[in-house]
C-alpha cells in the first residue's frame, strides 16, 4: 500500500503513525492492513480508575448532608481523574481504532455526569464495549445507563407526567436527525420510556408503577410498546441507517457528504446495523483514499494533541494542566458543551483557538508560556469568583521524550519530515519559508512544522 | 536551538513574502461606520422560562398549570395589577422604573422547533424553521456592510454561528490583552504569508490562514484602542459580570465594534427549576444594572441598545419534577435610553389559547425585532441581511 494512503488511514482510524510502522505496513496490501487494524482493536480493555471510596457508601449516607457534600466533592475529583485517565489512554492506545471509535461515540451518544464517577465510568465503558457492535443493541444499552437516565431526565419520566427530554434527543440526535419524526412521535415514545430508572449502584431498574401500560401509536404502529420496541421501530426506518452513516462519513471521511458514498454505506449498514461491517466497508472502499479526502479534515483538539504525541511523546507533569489545555482548545473530555456534542470541522477554529493551536507545539515541547482568560461553564458562571483571578498565566510542565523522536526519525532529513508529518499540500509561501530554514536542528524543524496552519489538517 | 533564536532566525524571511493587499488596507484604516449605534445581544442559554420571569400572577390559569412553581403575588415585583417581575429581578426593575426597559411578549416563529440547538441556530441565523443556514445574521451584517471582523465581537473563548458570515466572521475575544500578547511574536508574522489571497477560498486551509490573519490585525487594533480605558468595578464577580465589564470597556474606549454578543448559561430547567432560575435571573439583572450605569457615566448609553433573548420559552404546564419542558414563544427584553415604547410593549401571552402541544402561540416573529434593529437603529438594509422583508416594530 502507498505510504500516503497508510498515513491517511492511520490519521483517521487513530492519531497518526511512526515512520517505522509505515515502512512495515507498506509491504502489505489494503485488505491485510485493514484486517490487522480490526484484530488489534478486537480486545476490549475497560478504562477504570480507583473508586474504592464508594465501596462502603450506602444509600442512607446521602441523607447526611455533610457526608453527601463530601461524597460529591470526591466524585467530582474522580470524574476529573477519569478524564485524565481517558486522555492518557488516547495518547497511548493499545486498541487504537477502538479508542478512536469510543471518542466518536462519546460525541454521538453524548452524556455528562459530574457527580457520580461510578455512573460515568460505566457509561464510558459501554461506549468502548459497543464501539464495533450492533447499533440497535448499543442504543438500547445507552437508554438504560444510569448516567443517561439522569442526564436526559428519563428517570423523571413518569406515566402521570411524561418527561420528553430523552425521547426527543433519542430521535433528534441519536438515531434519525431533525425533521424525520413528529411531535406526536416524541410524545408517544416518551410514554414508552416511562418508569425507566436505576438503583443506587447504577443498575437499571424498571419501576412498573410509573410505566405507562396503555397503547401507544408510533410511526404508524400501535401497541403497548416498551422503550426497546420504540428503538426497534426506529431501526426499521432507513433514515436511521442514513443518519448514522452520514455522521460517520463526516467524522472519518469528509465533512462534505458524497451522496453516492452514503447510499453505499446505507445499503451495508441497514441490513443488520453491524458497526464493524460498516467501518470495514469504508476502509476498504476506493473512495476513502481519493485525494479529495486526504489531508482535508480539520483535526479535533484531541486529534491534534494525540497527533503531536505520536511524533514526539510527552507527558504532562500536572494532570490538571491536561484539562486546562483541552479547555483552551475547546474540547474537554467528559465535558461536552451540550447534548449535541462538539460541532466539528471549521467549528473547532476561531481566532482564539487558531492562535493557541499554532503556539501549542512550542508550549508543549519547548516550555513556552501560555496566557489565557477563564471562561465559564455553568458551574463557575454563577459561583462567586471573588478570590480567584480571571486571568492567568501558566507554564505548561511537560516531560518530552526527544530520544524517542530522535530514534524514530534518525534517518529522516528535515525535508522528508515534511511529508511524514503532513499529508496535504503546503501553501507555496510557507513552503519556501520552511525550506529557507531547513538547515536548523531536526527538533526545531519539527516544532516549526507543527506550528503552521497546514498541520491542523489530517 | 532555543525557540527565541528560532524566531530571530526565521523573522528575516518575512520580507520576501508580501502581506496581502487587503490586510494592509485593513491595518491603515478601518472602514467607515454607517452608524455609530451599537447593539449588545445577550442570550439566556437553555430556554429561560419566560412565564416565571415576567409573571402573570393575576391569572388563574397560570397558577393551575404550575402548582408547585408558580410565583405568588408576594413573590413578584409588580409592574401592574396583573403582572410582576420575578423577585430576583430587582436590579432590572430599577432600570424598568427609569423607563429604560421594553418587554416584548409572545416572540417566536412559525413551526417552532423545540430543540435547543436547532432553535438557537434559528435565532442566530434568522432562518425559517425548515431552513438550514450556515451563517448568522450578525455575520451577514458584516458581509453586507463589507465590515471587518472587529465590527462584531463575541465575548467568549469561541465564536458562535451568530457571528459567522459568508465571507466575514466576527471575533471571539475575552479580553484584549490576552489575544494581543499571544499574537505579538514575530513567529506569527512569519506564518502569515502566502503568495496571494486568491488561494484563501472556501476550503479548510484557506479558512485557517484567513482566521489567523484576521486575528492578528484585529487584536492589535483592539488592544491599542482599549489599553488605557478601565471599567467600573461594581460588576458582579462572576463570568457573566466579567463579560459585560469587557463589553463596557470596549464601548467606552470608542471601538468601532457595533455588535456585541454574550451569554448566560444554565436555563435548561427540566427539574428543580425555582432555585436555579432565581439565581440566574439575579446574576443577569445585577450585571445589566451596573452595565447601564457604566455606559451612562461615559455618555454612551444613548447609543447602545441591549437585546436579551432565549432560544425558546418553557411549556405552560410544569412537569412532575418541579421543572418545565421545552416550549415556544417567549418574552424579549430591549434595554435602551430613548425607547419609543417603554414598559410592556404588547399583551401578555394568552394562557387559554395554546397550540396542540400545550404551548404558547407566538404573536411577533423574532425577525421583526432584528429587522427593526437593522433598519431603524443600525440603518442598514435589513432585507439584504435577513434574506426577506419583515414588518418593523416601534420600540426604537
Amino acid at each position: 500500500m502507498k505510504s500516503t494512503h497508510i498515513q491517511h488511514l492511520y490519521n483517521r482510524i487513530g492519531f497518526g503513525i511512526t515512520p517505522k510502522e509505515i515502512t512495515r505496513l507498506s509491504k502489505k496490501n489494503k485488505q491485510d492492513i485493514v484486517d490487522e487494524i480490526f484484530s488489534t482493536s478486537e480486545k476490549i480493555t475497560p478504562l477504570k480508575i480507583d473508586t474504592s471510596f464508594l465501596e462502603d457508601v450506602k444509600p442512607k449516607d446521602l441523607k447526611d448532608r455533610d457526608k453527601k457534600r463530601e461524597l460529591q466533592k470526591i466524585n467530582r475529583k474522580k470524574v476529573n481523574d477519569f478524564s485524565v485517565a481517558w486522555f492518557e489512554r488516547i495518547l497511548n492506545p493499545k486498541e487504537i481504532f477502538r479508542e478512536k471509535m469510543t471518542l466518536f461515540w462519546a460525541n454521538h451518544f453524548v452524556c455528562e455526569s459530574r457527580n457520580n464517577i461510578r455512573f460515568i465510568e460505566n457509561y464510558n465503558n459501554v461506549l468502548r464495549e459497543n464501539a464495533f457492535g450492533n447499533f440497535g443493541d448499543f442504543t438500547k444499552k445507552v437508554s438504560k445507563e444510569s448516567a443517561m437516565l439522569g442526564y436526559l431526565n428519563n428517570k423523571q419520566n413518569r406515566k402521570k407526567s411524561p418527561n420528553e427530554n430523552f425521547a426527543r434527543e433519542l430521535m433528534e440526535l441519536f438515531t434519525l436527525g431533525q425533521g424525520n419524526y413528529t411531535e406526536t412521535d416524541i410524545k408517544e415514545s416518551a410514554r414508552a420510556f416511562t418508569g425507566y430508572n436505576h438503583n443506587f449502584y447504577g443498575k437499571f431498574v424498571m419501576k412498573n408503577k410509573h410505566h405507562d401500560e396503555n397503547e401507544k401509536t408510533f410511526f404508524g404502529k400501535t401497541g403497548n410498546f416498551s422503550g426497546d420496541d420504540i428503538i426497534d421501530i426506529i431501526l426499521e426506518e432507513k433514515q436511521c441507517a442514513r443518519f448514522i452513516s452520514e455522521k460517520i462519513y463526516t467524522y472519518f471521511v469528509n465533512e462534505n457528504i458524497n451522496k453516492k458514498h452514503i447510499e453505499e454505506m446505507v445499503s451495508v449498514f441497514y441490513k443488520d446495523y453491524n458497526i464493524e461491517k460498516l467501518m470495514r466497508f469504508i476502509l476498504l472502499s476506493n473512495w476513502f483514499y481519493e485525494n479529495v479526502n486526504i489531508g482535508t479534515k480539520i483535526k479535533s483538539p484531541l486529534e491534534f494533541l494525540a497527533g503531536i504525541h505520536t511524533i514526539v511523546p510527552f507527558n504532562f507533569e500536572r494532570p490538571k494542566q491536561i484539562l486546562l489545555i483541552q479547555k483552551l482548545l475547546g474540547q474537554v473530555l467528559m465535558r461536552p458543551p451540550n447534548v449535541a456534542g462538539w460541532q466539528i470541522g471549521k467549528n473547532w477554529i476561531d481566532s482564539n483557538t487558531m492562535v493557541r493551536r499554532l503556539r501549542l507545539p512550542s508550549i508543549l515541547l519547548n516550555s513556552a508560556e501560555i496566557t489565557y482568560s477563564d471562561t465559564g461553564d455553568e458551574e463557575t458562571m454563577v459561583s462567586d469568583l471573588k478570590s480567584k483571578k480571571l486571568k492567568r498565566k501558566a507554564f505548561i510542565k511537560t516531560k518530552v521524550d526527544w530520544n524517542s523522536f530522535e530514534k524514530n526519525y534518525k534517518t529522516t532529513s528535515n525535508k522528508e519530515l515534511i511529508s511524514l508529518l503532513l499529508t496535504n499540500k503546503i501553501l507555496p509561501g510557507t513552503r519556501e519559508l520552511l525550506l529557507e530554514n531547513s538547515n536548523i536542528p531536526k527538533k526545531d524543524f519539527c516544532i516549526q512544522l507543527m506550528s503552521i496552519p497546514e498541520y491542523q489538517l489530517c | 536551538m532555543k525557540r527565541r533564536d528560532f524566531l530571530k532566525q526565521t523573522s528575516f524571511a518575512s520580507g520576501m513574502f508580501f502581506v496581502p493587499q487587503f490586510l494592509k488596507a485593513f491595518e491603515q484604516q478601518l472602514p467607515k461606520t454607517f452608524s455609530h449605534k451599537k447593539v449588545v445581544i445577550i442570550q439566556l442559554k437553555g430556554g429561560n422560562d419566560g412565564l416565571n420571569t415576567v409573571v402573570p400572577f393575576g391569572n388563574d390559569l397560570y397558577h393551575q398549570q404550575r402548582k408547585n412553581i408558580a410565583l405568588k403575588e408576594s413573590d413578584v415585583l409588580k409592574i401592574s395589577d396583573e403582572v410582576g417581575l420575578h423577585k430576583s429581578l430587582k436590579s432590572l426593575q430599577n432600570l424598568y422604573n427609569k423607563g429604560f426597559v421594553s418587554i416584548i411578549n409572545n416572540v417566536g416563529y412559525p413551526n417552532p422547533n423545540l430543540s435547543h440547538f436547532r432553535s438557537t441556530d434559528i435565532w442566530q441565523t434568522a432562518s425559517d424553521s425548515n431552513e438550514y443556514l450556515q451563517n448568522g445574521w450578525v455575520g451577514r451584517y458584516l458581509d453586507v456592510t463589507k465590515s471587518s471582523s472587529v465590527k462584531a465581537i463575541e465575548v467568549d473563548e469561541s465564536l458562535s454561528l451568530l457571528l459567522k458570515g459568508k465571507t466575514q466572521n466576527g471575533l471571539a475575544v475575552t479580553d484584549s490583552k490576552t489575544l494581543f500578547n499571544s499574537l505579538r511574536e514575530p513567529f506569527f508574522k512569519n506564518v502569515i504569508h502566502h503568495n496571494s489571497d486568491a488561494h484563501l477560498s472556501e476550503h479548510n486551509l484557506g479558512y485557517l490562514y484567513n482566521t489567523l490573519i484576521d486575528a492578528k490585525s484585529s487584536s492589535k487594533y483592539i488592544f491599542e484602542k482599549t489599553k488605557t480605558k478601565s471599567a467600573s468595578n461594581n460588576y458582579p464577580k462572576n463570568l457573566f459580570g466579567k463579560q459585560l465589564k469587557t463589553i463596557s470597556q470596549f464601548i467606552n474606549s470608542g471601538l468601532e465594534t457595533q455588535v456585541y454578543y454574550a451569554g448566560l448559561t444554565g436555563f435548561d430547567t427540566h427539574a428543580n427549576q425555582p432555585n436555579t432560575q432565581a439565581r440566574l435571573l439575579q446574576t443577569y439583572a445585577e450585571s445589566m444594572e451596573v452595565f447601564v450605569e457604566d455606559l451612562q457615566k461615559n455618555n454612551n448609553f444613548e447609543d447602545v441598545l441591549i437585546l436579551t433573548f432565549s432560544e425558546f420559552g418553557r411549556r405552560v404546564k410544569q412537569n412532575e419534577s418541579q421543572g418545565t419542558d421545552h416550549g415556544t414563544a417567549n418574552n424579549v427584553f430591549v434595554i435602551g435610553k430613548n425607547l419609543k415604547k417603554q414598559g410592556l410593549y404588547n399583551n401578555l401571552p394568552n394562557l387559554g389559547d395554546l397550540d396542540a402541544n400545550g404551548n404558547l402561540k407566538y404573536e411577533i416573529d423574532f425577525r421583526e425585532i432584528y429587522a427593526t434593529i437593522l433598519d431603524k437603529w443600525l440603518q442598514v438594509d435589513d432585507k439584504a441581511i435577513l434574506n426577506k422583508s419583515f414588518s418593523k416594530l416601534s420600540f426604537v
